[in-house]
């Protein structure tokens, strides 16, 4: 990712960042209230993620202030005479959509941020989701890397229990990367199919 | 100084019915002296063929291998096989042949046959290598027919380690009935490369089975991530497959 100003990713900061990033996606889909982002983002992210529609009208304010939404108060369809706020990307949203696909993932939480990226990707970004999980890959074995060994020999329960841990923890590894890979397999797929 | 062994642009195909299937698509890695290198995938990933490449047994459709500094691609026949049988060892569990009346000792003497030694010193130099990867000496006197799998994973590692080779390369090693004996075949190997300063290179469908590693890498529809350790193994970032452009990191 080329050099970027710090005020254009400030956004990106905190553990809610995949879901500001996700309600842009949906954002530039098309515009839409509080409620109907929610249940959109909820409908995109499936059913093992929760979102709270109270956070989602904390989060669209968050990006409202960043300069990344703007709110219209506007009639509700079913009932002219009350309003509600109906959020819209601005300028600056689409781009802040790009920086946010480009960016390398944190440490934690790891593949929310990008099951948040894949739910609202463009096809212009499969060349950026292709890096992000290539970029998440890399982190998957570092982590592995971090890993002390073990030399199979203790037969003590805390030796036992070590490794167990252990192992837990390359599991985990070992189903992200299949994940991120099998990912990367299907993108690619696409990418050549529609070539 | 030259890298151990060096892939440049290295490129493999094979033929699936009527259409070729890339399995390592424009590759590009050095591995330097004592490294240790893990390298992860799932079936079919290619890592297989990366590994068989790396020890020369198969040749790239394109790019460059070399190995201290010479270009094994451009090698003719006996000379590639006279690297592999001496600087360059190759271990896969799938290849293991007993050989019936056979014992340990001379199955692993038997690999050093073209090195003019006696069949005194090569036994001599056999039960060494056995003692270093814990067959003692009533094992070494067992028929190879008549091995357990994790004895025969021993036997194996011995086998290849001794030729002392620069790079020992192994695709899925053993196969072991149980954790631990996994566990201990993994802790000897790296303890005895290590000890020798030779460069490994290992392949596994199991995480566990890389650990201790100084480098991992993963494999996939022939296209490597790593962890990139600078000077060891550095993974060219640009990749293109069969026309489809992809952008570097």
């Amino acid at each position: 990712m080329a050099s970027v100003s710090p005020e254009k990713t400030k956004w990106m900061r905190g553990p809610s960042t995949p879901l500001r990033g996700a309600l842009l996606g949906l954002l530039l889909e098309r515009p839409g209230h509080g409620g109907d982002l929610a249940n959109r983002l909820a409908a995109r992210l499936g059913e093992t993620w929760r979102v709270d529609t109270n956070d989602v009208y904390r989060l669209l304010e968050q990006l409202e202030k960043t300069g990344l939404a703007v709110s219209r108060d506007e009639p509700k369809r079913n009932n002219h005479r009350r309003t509600h706020l109906v959020y819209y990307p601005t300028e600056e949203t689409s781009e802040a959509l790009t920086l946010w696909m480009e960016t390398l993932l944190p440490r934690e939480p790891v593949r929310l941020g990008l099951q948040a990226k894949l739910s609202v990707a463009r096809e212009e970004d499969a060349h950026r989701l292709i890096e992000a999980l290539k970029a998440y890959e890399r982190e998957c074995l570092m982590l592995a890397q971090l890993v002390s060994p073990t030399d199979g020999r203790s037969r003590s329960w805390t030796a036992l229990c070590m490794e167990c841990t252990r192992d837990a923890v390359y599991a985990q590894l070992q189903i992200e990367i299949d994940w991120a890979t099998r990912t990367r397999r299907r993108i690619n797929e696409h990418l050549e199919h529609q070539r | 100084m030259a890298p151990l062994l060096s892939f440049l642009n290295v490129s493999k195909r094979y033929p699936d019915g009527d259409r070729d299937i890339l399995v390592l698509d424009r590759v590009s890695l050095d591995i330097d002296f004592g490294v240790s290198v893990g390298v992860y995938g799932t079936r079919r990933s290619g890592k297989s063929t990366l590994l068989r490449l790396a020890a020369g047994i198969v040749l790239p459709d394109s790019g460059a291998i070399s190995f201290e500094g010479r270009d094994i691609t451009r090698m003719a026949g006996g000379e590639r096989g006279r690297l592999l049988r001496g600087k360059i060892a190759f271990m896969s569990a799938a290849d293991w042949r007993a050989n019936p009346g056979e014992s340990v000792v001379d199955h692993v003497a038997m690999s050093l046959g073209s090195e003019g030694l006696t069949m005194r010193e090569a036994r001599r130099r056999a039960m060494h290598v056995l003692d270093c990867v814990e067959v003692g000496a009533a094992g070494a006197q067992e028929p190879t027919t008549s091995l357990s799998l994790t004895e025969r994973g021993r036997v194996m590692l011995a086998r290849a380690l001794a030729r002392e080779p620069r790079l020992l390369v192994l695709d899925e090693p053993a196969l072991f009935p149980n954790l631990s004996d996994r566990d201990r075949f993994y802790a000897m190997l790296r303890l005895t490369t290590q000890e020798r300063n030779m460069a490994l290179l290992v392949a596994s469908e199991e995480m566990p089975a890389l650990q201790g590693l100084g480098v991992l890498m993963s494999i996939a529809d022939g296209e490597l991530v790593s962890t990139e350790a600078r000077g060891t193994v550095v993974p060219l970032p640009l990749r293109r497959r069969a026309g489809a452009e992809r952008s570097g990191p």
